[in-house]
């Protein structure tokens, strides 16, 4: 019953990338397998480091290293999207693996879903 | 209609980048079912040729698209529950 | 074919009902689903979803009223109907016992709708064959 959540939204415009962390949690809480994907504008969240106080809002950068320590199994980050928003292993938040999003990705989980 | 590995329901338009990684990720094993907005495909004839596709038939006459294109089967919303329970897995983009 | 006999659906509504399509397109899924006799174990509203939980809703009268058309559909066949509480708190969405723990000078929330955590989306995935999601198109 392993879950993939994924995450698409560019960080901070709007809640559904905060959301679908919530979902990720939520699953890891219950003992439920689940595991995050950021692709597209989404792979962003991944980028050290955040000072979302300059906007009002808390960073999720602490939850997102904590994630792993909170039971989520993986974070992983699409390769091709990273490379296009410069992200490399510098710049990613640490405990991220990168994955190519693609129909075999996909097959390794039985639900999927977007938190908006 | 059988045979479906992961039923792709679809309600973005051509242009939004989630309908891009939707096409994507769509293996010919699947079933790419089209509804709200993400039946503006069927005018656009970009259609993953390998993966069986479906359009929601309320979602097509709304926006006044003609039902014929291509291998494209116009389902309605029975149809799309007993779609969503012969696939594998559903996944909504 | 799993397709003939009765199944069990969870349905997440993460859309925003007059915002998009998403409450009606998951109303018509739901009332098929019904008539072929398979059972909704939940209706979870999640994110801008909430909104259809709301008792204030006053769209014009030519056009039709998902809240109360949600609502009837929930109440008629039994069908538990949650909104997520961190989503509707922060959309101000509210219960009498939400207005009264945070003092608020109202509450909206629309019966038979109730506010849960996202431990019963959890539930959800887990016992009912398909949970199927409706998001907002744009």
């Amino acid at each position: 019953m392993s879950t993939l959540i994924m995450i698409d939204h560019p960080p901070y415009g709007t809640w559904i990338g905060r959301e679908a962390l919530d979902m990720a949690f939520s699953l890891a809480a219950f003992d439920q397998p689940a595991s995050l994907l950021f692709m597209g504008a989404g792979v962003n969240w991944l980028r050290k480091p955040q000072e979302a106080g300059s906007i009002g809002q808390k960073s999720v950068e602490k939850n997102l290293s904590a994630a792993q320590i909170f039971g989520i199994d993986a974070i992983l980050a699409d390769r091709a999207a990273c490379e296009i928003y410069g992200l490399d292993e510098n710049s990613l938040i640490k405990g991220v693996t990168l994955a190519d999003a693609d129909a075999a990705l996909l097959s390794d989980y039985d639900h999927t879903t977007f938190a908006g | 209609m059988t045979g479906i590995h992961t039923l792709h329901i679809l309600n973005k338009a051509p242009d939004h980048p989630r309908a891009t990684r939707c096409l994507e990720m769509i293996s010919p094993d699947d079933g790419l079912l089209l509804i709200g907005g993400g039946v503006l495909f069927l005018s656009t004839g970009c259609l993953p040729d390998a993966a069986k596709v479906f359009a929601l038939t309320a979602d097509v006459d709304a926006r006044g698209i003609g039902h014929l294109s291509g291998n494209t089967s116009m389902v309605d919303y029975t149809e799309m529950v007993a779609l969503s329970l012969q696939a594998h897995r559903v996944i909504s983009w | 074919m799993t397709d003939t006999s009765t199944q069990s659906f969870t349905l997440v509504i993460t859309g925003a009902p007059y915002t998009s399509q998403a409450p009606q397109t998951a109303l018509a899924f739901a009332r098929a689903a019904v008539n072929l006799g398979h059972r909704l174990d939940r209706v979870f509203l999640y994110g801008d979803g909430v909104h259809l939980a709301s008792a204030l809703c006053a769209p014009p009268s030519d056009e039709p009223h998902w809240p109360e058309e949600w609502s009837r559909f929930l109440t008629d066949h039994s069908i538990p109907g949650v909104a997520c509480i961190a989503s509707a708190l922060r959309r101000g969405l509210i219960n009498e016992t939400e207005q009264k723990r945070y003092e608020l000078p109202a509450a909206n929330l629309r019966a038979p709708f109730e506010i849960a955590g996202l431990g019963d989306w959890v539930e959800g995935r887990i016992k009912s064959a398909r949970t199927l999601y409706f998001h907002a198109g744009d």
